[in-house]
């Protein structure tokens, strides 16, 4: 592929202060953030937060009310053609022309971001054969499926090999199959240093995917990998399988041990959130066996990001703003 | 080979514009049909009056009608007289033509992309949405602008072939032969950026044509009052009719310019 080779600690985008009103509506509040170069970036947040508008203003589609942001190494608002020649985005609709071939569909697009016929021709092909699309080549895509044409929007958007990929809902109504293709995409840009800015619903596709995570609600709530999210807020769990089910005796042993901070019984398991699982859960499984009690397993129990998620947006409801909206 | 995104060539845009645009239009039917039928009916019509004018002598009340009407052919063979008027008559009708084809191109052009979602991707390359707004204008004035010169040639050929003196004489008269050249882009232009300025605001392709069909009312009142002998049209109105057209396709394009803004379009339009 033709990718730059980027530094890997430089910082691919950074915006300060970015805000966007319209009217007395306030769209993107103020956001701080930096995305570094080689990442893939997660950013999550309810419908209506402000993530099409946050990916218009760094895209430089629209101006913003006020801040700035550096994008690709170019400054939004003066190099805003050298901004949208640097990135690709992929937008919530595929947008394609539907009466003409995934060939036409691509050439176009390489043209219009000033590559050489020769050049045009040969992404075209490449991005076709990327996504399996390449024996429909010459197919009108208003007979490709949703998921066919979402690959080929993706395919657009990284046909000029961008240094930064803003996807928008990436898998969205594709099958899993469909959808598997979008993600190892994802993991192979990333894989080549490429930046990719992921605003996802799916919580397990951005767990999967992204080197950290920016929770949205018109401003940055928090930013963080998805690994310390978890152990940060629900630290590290253990599940314990008995036979048969635990008795109340064996949750009073468990919470007895040095270095337990929480445990409760779960679907039959004993679920224990410690500072230190490693030193923590052989003097569990001590205490248990001592206790008489039959254990069939112990393995680890990582938190969702969903619940995560759900976590911080209750933070924020209790912190006094209004209730979020379900995700999509 | 490095792969190097940049701002297209305005002639490369534009290019493929056109090219993308032209495409999208022959694969539309219905916007072909729309794009030939009024050429061919208005062609036709007028190849068949100007035949039949002088296959049947006019009755002496239209020659008196035609004497009243049009007082400059007094003293010509009726029949010649007859052929004439008629010609110079769908003259006037083929300057219905660049208002009325170039119209419905450039409102698919506008809201076939915005029904499509496909302005918003093309809005993310690099290029300069003047530049974008110029290459749509191209791609619906040329096709129009060949179409009625093409109708012309044809209408010039079947007069020069079966009309009389007078009838030549008046389909080959400099200052409709100017017309045709330099009015017919004008009235293209103005018709196509009213439509993309309509397109703006409405979704619905019959109701940006029902809009955009005003654009012909000057010209056929114009052509009203020529044929009931009210307007004459000399050399001074078709330079004044000239003059009015380029400040008109001025201020239409920079209103259309307005409105082609990528913020207005992404987040204003509906």
């Amino acid at each position: 592929m033709n990718a730059h080779r980027l530094d890997p600690m430089g910082i691919a985008l950074r915006t300060e202060k970015l805000t966007k009103r319209f009217d007395r509506l306030v769209a993107v509040d103020g956001i701080d953030l930096e995305v570094r170069e080689g990442e893939v970036f997660g950013f999550l947040g309810p419908n209506g937060a402000g993530k099409t508008t946050t990916l218009r203003l760094v895209c430089a589609l629209i101006a913003p009310t006020s801040g700035t942001a550096e994008v690709a190494g170019y400054r939004l608002g003066v190099d805003d053609a050298k901004i949208r020649a640097a990135v690709g985005i992929l937008t919530e609709q595929p947008g394609l022309y539907e009466r003409q071939s995934a060939w036409e569909n691509l050439v176009f697009y390489a043209t219009l971001y000033g590559l050489p016929t020769a050049v045009a021709a040969k992404q075209a092909e490449r991005y076709l054969r990327l996504m399996g699309l390449w024996e429909r080549r010459q197919e009108p895509t208003a007979t490709f499926s949703r998921g066919m044409k979402q690959k080929m929007a993706i395919a657009r958007a990284a046909l000029h090999e961008p240094r930064i990929l803003f996807l928008d809902e990436p898998t969205t109504g594709l099958d899993p199959d469909a959808a598997k293709t979008v993600r190892d995409f994802i993991v192979a840009l990333r894989g080549e240093g490429r930046t990719v800015f992921l605003c996802t619903h799916n919580l397990d596709e951005a767990d999967r995917l992204c080197d950290r995570i920016a929770f949205f609600r018109h401003k940055v709530i928090r930013i963080d990998s998805p690994d310390e999210l978890r152990a940060e807020l629900y630290g590290r769990a253990t599940e314990i399988r008995l036979l048969p089910a635990p008795r109340p005796e064996d949750l009073a042993r468990v919470r007895a041990v040095a270095g337990v901070r929480e445990a409760r019984f779960e679907n039959g398991s004993i679920i224990v959130a410690s500072t230190d699982p490693l030193r923590t859960n052989p003097l569990l499984v001590r205490a248990l066996v001592e206790g008489g009690a039959e254990i069939a397993y112990v393995t680890e129990r990582r938190a969702r990001l969903e619940d995560v998620y759900l976590r911080i947006v209750e933070e924020v409801v209790e912190g006094g703003e209004a209730p979020l909206g379900p995700p999509r | 080979m490095s792969v190097v995104a940049r701002t297209p060539e305005r002639t490369t845009l534009v290019r493929a514009v056109c090219v993308r645009e032209w495409r999208e239009a022959i694969g539309n039917k219905l916007l072909v049909g729309m794009t030939l039928l009024p050429p061919v009916v208005i062609l036709g019509t007028g190849v068949l009056a100007v035949a039949a004018a002088a296959i049947n002598p006019p009755s002496e009340r239209d020659i008196q009608a035609l004497y009243s009407a049009a007082p400059a052919v007094r003293g010509l063979d009726p029949v010649d007289a007859v052929q004439g008027f008629i010609a110079t008559y769908f003259l006037i009708l083929f300057m219905l033509i660049p208002t009325v084809v170039p119209l419905t191109m450039a409102i698919y052009s506008v809201i076939g992309e915005k029904s499509m979602r496909t302005l918003e991707p093309l809005l993310a390359t690099p290029v300069g949405v003047g530049d974008l707004l110029f290459a749509k204008s191209l791609a619906s004035t040329v096709p129009s602008v060949i179409v009625t010169w093409t109708a012309y040639a044809f209408y010039l050929t079947s007069v020069v072939l079966l009309g009389s003196r007078a009838a030549v004489n008046a389909v080959t008269a400099p200052r409709w032969v100017l017309a045709i050249l330099v009015m017919v882009p004008l009235l293209t232009l103005l018709s196509v950026n009213l439509g993309i300025l309509i397109s703006t605001r409405v979704n619905d392709v019959r109701v940006a044509q029902q809009i955009g069909g005003l654009v012909v009312v000057p010209v056929v009142a114009i052509g009203i009052a020529q044929v009931t002998g009210r307007v004459v049209l000399d050399n001074g109105a078709f330079l004044q009719m000239t003059t009015v057209l380029i400040v008109l396709d001025l201020a239409v394009f920079w209103l259309a310019k307005i409105a082609f803004q990528r913020e207005n379009i992404l987040v204003r339009w509906r």
